[in-house]
């Protein structure tokens, strides 16, 4: 039992935390939060499994082109879906934008994947039991996306750049920083991380459009639990939830475990409204 | 007597009255082929029945065409796809009954554009011949114009229920179902019938059918002694679950339940194959292999469909005899009784035991629920052979 509790947990919990660290990087560029997250989850599955399994390309290639078309998504989501609704950002008319573009992609995969889920190919044969790459797979994903990250913010230009307009995106835009420009660059790495999130937990997940409204709302616990856009805070918060509900699910069972998983989540919200690793923002009074 | 001009006028209608409908119908209206109304959904997520029965329903109205049709008659589908949509149904009907004024419409073939369009199809007084199981589509008081030539959900479970505990004879069960509202609405409705079996049901639950590990339930299940798992869900990936951490358990327990148990998708998601051993799924005794041969009705079909060359490799066997069945029953009543909606409606209420090859149908006055009980079957999910599968083993002859 402990076994199992770790090791799904861990591994589900570390595509929940890619999930949020998508959210975080969207957040982060726009002040946006675009619940397509989800949607790049699920698309990372779908078209895992097409490339590789239907037309039968290198896993690597596979990769490769998921991490592309995520890449894609991520800039049409910002064209079509943030920008139009950047000025009125008090409104919050992002919700009702993102969320209708996430529905009507899948919509389009329902019809053209369809409604059944369908395997996705176990890429590396080596190890089993709790070594099953299905179990290591998403967790390495999820360890070499927040050290990709932490390095690109840290050590390089663009990467101080996206901070800078994370910031203040006024004082980044009078510096001449192209605030356009890095936010569609933002969107397009969160649009890969999504995909990747959704490539590395496919084996257990499967390739199923229905994975979208489980990873959109799963994966915004860990950003709400971890403090937005902290990314450090969404794996710690992710991880955690993976664990937690697994753990859940072999002590209370069925639909009480998600009961379970969300009277925890509204609990924690109401002693720490900032998060478990957010601060308290300070107001100029 | 003095005569009134409202005499005359009335006198003059009546006569017309009398004129007109003592005249025969012109000759045309009696070569112009019969219109049945037909929503199939073809295209969009729920479509593959919907494709299936469709293979029936066109075979059967090309052989009646091509045998001259019914008393001289074509007869003409007009054929509008549902897309799976309960509102591309709604739609449809509206078409259907007012504009082209077909007498009867087979379908919807889905349940959720069944639900939307019973009720409209019953306002507007045409017959209808439904292939769809949801119970509530029936009610003689509300739609006494409609009529099943295929089970009920109850019906389908009861089946189920059937084989565990009058042929495997077993005494515990596990019912288990995905927090869709079929899967919950069928077990709360199975579970009462099974217990009334004198089944035990030990573990009953609804889970998430995207949470990716089962064995803390499947644990549980094992744990309380279940003898049967019963999952009710047409969720391919939340049944392979099952039955891949059954494998994964090393535990030799049957699984028993809805058809999508035997679905391609369904083994498609199987780690290993022999994981889809010892499970059983509905199926129609008149389509399935008992001893390694169809009855004689599915067999002369199948023949009939080879040589008609029918695609069957990626269907089922039931889905095109009920497409079949449909049109030889609605071919039979328009000669029998004619083609208005009442007369075909009065012909229905008095059909007892038409030989289907999906079925055999009775019905009366007080029940429009035609399919037998006796011929809901349970069926090897590891057997399919041109879109057949074997009886599942214990049934009596």
């Amino acid at each position: 039992m402990f076994q199992s509790i770790i090791s799904y947990g861990l591994a589900v919990g570390a595509v929940y935390a890619l999930i949020g660290i998508t959210y975080n990087v969207m957040f982060s560029a726009s002040r946006v939060f675009s619940f397509t997250a989800g949607m790049l989850g699920m698309l990372g599955g779908v078209l895992g499994a097409l490339f590789i399994t239907e037309w039968g390309l290198p896993a690597i290639v596979g990769l490769v082109l998921v991490l592309a078309c995520g890449a894609v998504l991520g800039i049409v989501t910002e064209i079509v879906t943030v920008r139009p609704v950047l000025k009125s950002i008090d409104q919050h008319l992002y919700v009702l934008s993102t969320l209708a573009f996430a529905l009507m992609i899948q919509q389009l995969t329902a019809i053209w994947w369809g409604t059944d889920a369908r395997p996705f190919p176990r890429l590396i044969p080596v190890g089993a039991g709790w070594l099953d790459q299905q179990f290591w797979l998403p967790m390495l994903a999820c360890a070499v996306t927040i050290v990709g990250l932490e390095l690109l913010y840290r050590k390089t230009l663009i990467g101080r750049a996206f901070l800078a307009i994370a910031e203040d995106s006024y004082a980044a835009r009078a510096l001449g920083l192209p605030e356009t420009g890095l936010r569609m660059a933002s969107y397009a790495l969160a649009g890969m991380i999504g995909a990747l999130a959704g490539f590395s937990g496919a084996e257990i997940l499967l390739a199923f459009m229905g994975n979208q409204a489980i990873l959109n709302f799963y994966g915004f616990v860990p950003v709400a639990l971890g403090g937005m856009g902290s990314n450090r805070g969404a794996v710690i918060g992710g991880l955690a939830l993976g664990v937690f509900q697994q753990a859940a699910n072999f002590l209370v069972g069925g639909i009480f475990a998600a009961v379970a998983v969300f009277a925890v989540f509204i609990v924690v919200l109401l002693l720490r409204p900032e998060g478990l690793a957010g601060a308290s923002a300070a107001r100029r009074v | 007597m003095s005569i009134k001009r409202r005499t005359v006028l009335t006198g003059s209608a009546a006569g017309v009255v009398s004129l007109t409908s003592g005249l025969a119908a012109p000759a045309i209206a009696q070569s112009d082929p019969i219109r049945i109304g037909y929503l199939p959904a073809l295209t969009g997520p729920s479509s593959s029945t919907g494709v299936g029965i469709n293979r029936g329903v066109q075979l059967g109205i090309d052989e009646i065409n091509a045998a001259g049709g019914v008393n001289g008659r074509k007869l003409e589908l007009i054929v509008r796809d549902t897309q799976s949509e309960p509102t591309k149904a709604v739609n449809a009907v509206a078409e259907l009954t007012q504009r082209q004024k077909v007498g009867v419409i087979f379908g919807p073939v889905n349940s959720g554009e069944a639900l939307a369009a019973t009720p409209l199809i019953a306002r507007d007084k045409v017959a209808m011949l439904h292939p769809c199981w949801v119970d509530e589509l029936i009610d003689v008081k509300k739609y006494p114009m409609a009529f099943r030539i295929a089970p009920t959900n109850t019906q389908v479970g009861g089946g189920a229920n059937f084989y565990v505990a009058d042929v495997l004879k077993l005494k515990k069960a596990a019912v288990i179902s995905d927090t869709t509202g079929y899967g919950t609405a069928s077990v709360n409705t199975y579970v009462p019938m099974l217990k009334a079996k004198g089944v035990e049901v030990v573990y009953q639950g609804h889970v998430d059918a995207a949470n990716p590990d089962l064995k803390p339930d499947m644990l549980r299940m094992q744990s309380a002694g279940a003898q049967v798992i019963m999952p009710w869900s047409v969720n391919a990936g939340f049944l392979s679950r099952i039955l891949n951490t059954r494998g994964a358990m090393g535990w030799d327990v049957p699984v028993v339940g809805q058809t999508t148990l035997g679905s391609g998708q369904t083994k498609a998601l199987l780690e290993k194959p022999e994981n889809w051993n010892k499970v059983y799924s509905n199926n129609f005794r008149n389509c399935c292999y008992e001893n390694g041969k169809l009855p004689a009705r599915a067999q002369e079909f199948v023949d009939r469909l080879k040589k008609s060359k029918i695609e069957m490799g990626d269907t089922l066997l039931w889905w095109i005899a009920l497409g079949w069945d449909g049109a030889q029953m609605m071919a039979q009543t328009f000669k029998a009784a004619g083609t208005k909606s009442d007369e075909i409606v009065a012909y229905w209420n008095k059909v007892k035991d038409w030989p289907g090859v999906y079925g055999t149908v009775t019905w009366t006055p007080e029940q429009h629920n035609g399919f037998p009980d006796r011929e809901v079957v349970m069926c090897e999910v590891n057997s399919l052979k041109d879109g057949a599968f074997n009886l599942a083993p214990g049934y009596s002859s």
